[in-house]
């Protein structure tokens, strides 16, 4: 009998080494894949765009390149993946002053270390393609250039890792540029993935913006588009200030949550805009609204975010038929009345629906109490939803008619928020996962059990 | 150290004819599983609504079946006379301690990894994804907190001379460090110098393994940045890999310490018999 007890410890030790073991393995390992020019021939990029005439189309020839190269006429400039058009000098690697350059797909590396750039625009109506670009400083400058086109461009940092992001340079980044179009850039390790500045009329469509300081930053654009983008561990994923009539649409903000100051979707001081049908999933803030008025917030999906929604001074804004799944807490207001919050989804509301239109006739109140006390003592902000916090919560109904509450909550979601999974970067094989954690239960269950069967059940 | 074993294994048979330990089981695989159910539309993983409210489930239950189980088995020895046979017996009491320790913790240990057993292998059947470290991140969690509170139980035990005393303390002391902590600390910090509250209040979460545990797992699960700029280097620091060693070695020094004062009164009540 003795024995048999004997074992059993001995199985659980066992056990427990091979879970911790197995939580060693869980590293996620990135690989990173880097396409190296073999070292060819050098040419002087400079002199062949000085012996072309206008409207040439140039085709570069495989090999090695080297910048700065000043482009003041209309050219059409092609390379291939076997092209490397190097820059040690702080100017830009490519510096367009014509309008109508047009060029594509090449690999440019920006060395100067410094507040220099990859290419600089200063006309307008041109179009960069399919450029794989490493910088040291900026990216893709665009400077009193309207009507422009950067399509389908990489972007990302060449310097080592341990730089602040506040260091860096921002991947594309336009200053009094009008009407420029930014399509299907991957933009990685920037400061600002791209940051758009006093320009109007922009479209930014279906960029992929990975590990930047803010994915897309933007001030004074009004009128322009936000639509289809990706933000990936980002502090913030997109940082809307300053603007009118703009809309955000079918945007996908995931993942930001490492920093203390990170949101998925920020708003500061926006008036008139449309935020709809965004993904904003795991952030430590899906969507943050300071200082904005009249701003329509509608059929998002808030999922698993720590703060789904958070309100600092917003007045007058409407928030309806967005869906607030499985947040730690869905929603936090600070002086901030006379928003419209109606027909949202709560996944935690008890709605009563009793004449069955799908709408609670019972409100869902926020309770302010854990936002007040920490407004108050930041150093509370340990008890985040501490089992002693939500108790006290729950006992404070003070002044209950001005909590920010949505008068008609929906008792179902209202866009299937959970069959449709966000366009993700990362995906891991599920089956293994599915194994391993068979594996574990199933040890568990069984050891457990017999262990309650050979010491307590069995006689001796 | 084979005394010591010799009282480990009578602990863990004597545990598992206890039908507390049982009803502890079906309390804390039922709970889990419904919890569960109740949020089966969403996954399982990172730090979310779901998690967040299994901490709180695992927060409630947990401490308070450590606390009863292990500070009954304490006055039972008392009550029942076997400890005054025992000390009869050339038995350290460090080694009976140890034993006594030792065992609750299978007892305490099985009924948890049967409880989470269950809750995975249905997980997996319904169909439902928990990711394998967010999974292993809650058992470690309630291994945890088993075993800080283990060695509050015993202290418990030993104060009390008999199950009703040990009931009343433990119930106490699971509602001072589980459901009051933030209103008493609230209360009381809020007399201090504003620059005070924060280093009272981190000294203060030292000393409550209820909350220790739980921002530890909070902060793993990823969710660490809730916690404001206040604890950005609290946070970074945990989140490293060497993190983990640190709190595993808080942890051993908590019970330690624990065990220690426990000894102390135990040896002090043997004396003067």
């Amino acid at each position: 009998m003795r024995s048999k007890h004997r074992m059993n410890v001995l199985i659980f030790v066992v056990l427990i080494h091979f879970i911790l073991v197995s939580l060693l393995f869980t590293v996620v390992a990135f690989s990173a894949t880097e396409e190296e020019v073999s070292s060819k021939q050098i040419f002087d990029l400079q002199q062949i765009v000085d012996e072309a005439q206008p409207g040439d189309t140039l085709v570069l020839a495989e090999g090695n390149y080297l910048g700065p190269v000043v482009i003041n006429k209309v050219l059409h400039i092609q390379g291939s993946n076997q092209v490397l058009l190097t820059n040690d000098s702080p100017e830009a690697a490519i510096m367009i002053q014509a309008e109508g350059v047009v060029v594509e797909g090449f690999n440019i590396r920006q060395n100067y270390v410094n507040e220099s750039a990859a290419i600089v625009v200063t006309a307008d109506e041109v179009g960069l393609k399919d450029l794989n670009i490493q910088t040291k400083g900026y990216g893709i400058l665009l400077r009193d250039a309207d009507r422009g086109t950067v399509l389908h461009n990489s972007i990302s940092w060449l310097r080592t890792k341990n730089i602040k992001t506040g260091e860096k340079g921002n991947g594309i980044d336009l200053y009094n540029s009008h009407n420029n179009t930014i399509e299907q850039n991957k933009i990685q390790n920037m400061r600002d993935g791209i940051y758009l500045e006093n320009s109007r009329q922009l479209k930014i469509l279906n960029n992929q913006l990975m590990g930047s300081r803010y994915g897309i930053h933007c001030m004074y654009i009004d009128g322009s588009e936000i639509i289809g983008n990706l933000g990936e561990y980002n502090i913030t994923g997109a940082m809307i200030m300053g603007v009118r009539d703009v809309l955000v649409s079918n945007n996908s903000f995931l993942k930001q949550s490492k920093n203390v100051n990170a949101q998925g979707i920020l708003l500061y001081s926006v008036q008139n805009s449309v935020i709809e049908q965004n993904i904003v999933e795991g952030n430590r803030v899906g969507i943050y609204i300071e200082s904005s008025q009249e701003n329509q917030i509608r059929e998002n999906s808030i999922l698993r975010n720590f703060i789904g929604i958070q309100f600092v001074h917003a007045e007058s804004n409407k928030i309806h038929d967005n869906d607030f799944v499985s947040n730690v807490i869905e929603a936090e207001a600070t002086d901030s009345d006379a928003n419209e919050i109606e027909q949202n989804y709560w996944d935690s509301a008890q709605g009563l629906d009793l004449n069955k239109d799908g709408i609670s006739e019972i409100p869902y109140a926020i309770n302010p109490f854990y936002q007040e006390l920490i407004s108050k003592t930041p150093a509370f902000q340990l008890f985040f939803q501490s089992t002693g916090m939500t108790f006290l919560s729950s006992m404070y109904t003070n002044n209950q008619e001005s909590w920010t509450k949505d008068s008609s909550p929906l008792m179902k979601m209202s866009i299937d928020s959970i069959s449709k999974p966000p366009p993700s970067s990362t995906e891991k094989g599920n089956i293994s996962e599915t194994t391993f954690m068979l594996l574990i239960t199933s040890t568990l269950l069984i050891t457990s059990v017999a262990i309650i069967f050979y010491s307590g059940v069995s006689k001796s | 150290m084979a005394d010591m074993l010799q009282v480990a294994s009578r602990e863990i048979k004597m545990g598992f004819r206890n039908p507390w330990a049982y009803s502890f089981l079906i309390l804390f695989s039922v709970f889990s599983l419904s919890l569960l159910l109740v949020n089966s539309q969403n996954e399982v993983s990172g730090y979310s609504g779901v998690t967040g409210s299994m901490l709180s489930l695992i927060l409630y239950v947990l401490p308070l079946m450590t606390l009863f189980l292990g500070s009954f088995s304490l006055t039972a020895e008392k009550e029942e006379g076997s400890w005054q046979l025992l000390s009869t017996y050339p038995l350290g009491t460090m080694s009976f301690l140890i034993g006594k320790y030792a065992g609750l913790s299978v007892v305490l240990l099985t009924i948890v990894s049967f409880g989470y057993g269950l809750m995975g292998l249905i997980t997996i059947i319904i169909g439902k994804t928990f990711a394998a470290t967010t999974f292993l991140l809650f058992l470690a969690f309630s291994i945890g907190l088993v075993l800080l509170f283990l060695s509050i139980a015993l202290f418990v035990g030993s104060l009390s001379k008999n199950r009703w005393q040990a009931l009343t303390i433990s119930v106490m002391i699971w509602f001072f460090a589980v459901i009051g902590w933030s209103s008493i600390l609230i209360a009381v910090l809020g007399l201090l110098p504003y620059l005070w509250i924060k280093p009272v209040l981190v000294f203060f979460t030292f000393l409550n393994p209820a909350e220790l545990v739980r921002l530890f797992v909070v902060i793993k699960l990823g969710g660490g940045s809730v916690l404001g700029p206040e604890y950005y280097k609290w946070v970074n620091w945990i989140h490293q890999p060497s993190g983990s060693l640190v709190f595993i070695g808080l942890c051993l020094v908590w019970i330690g310490l624990s065990l220690t004062i426990v000894y102390w009164i135990w040896e002090r009540g043997r004396s003067r018999g």
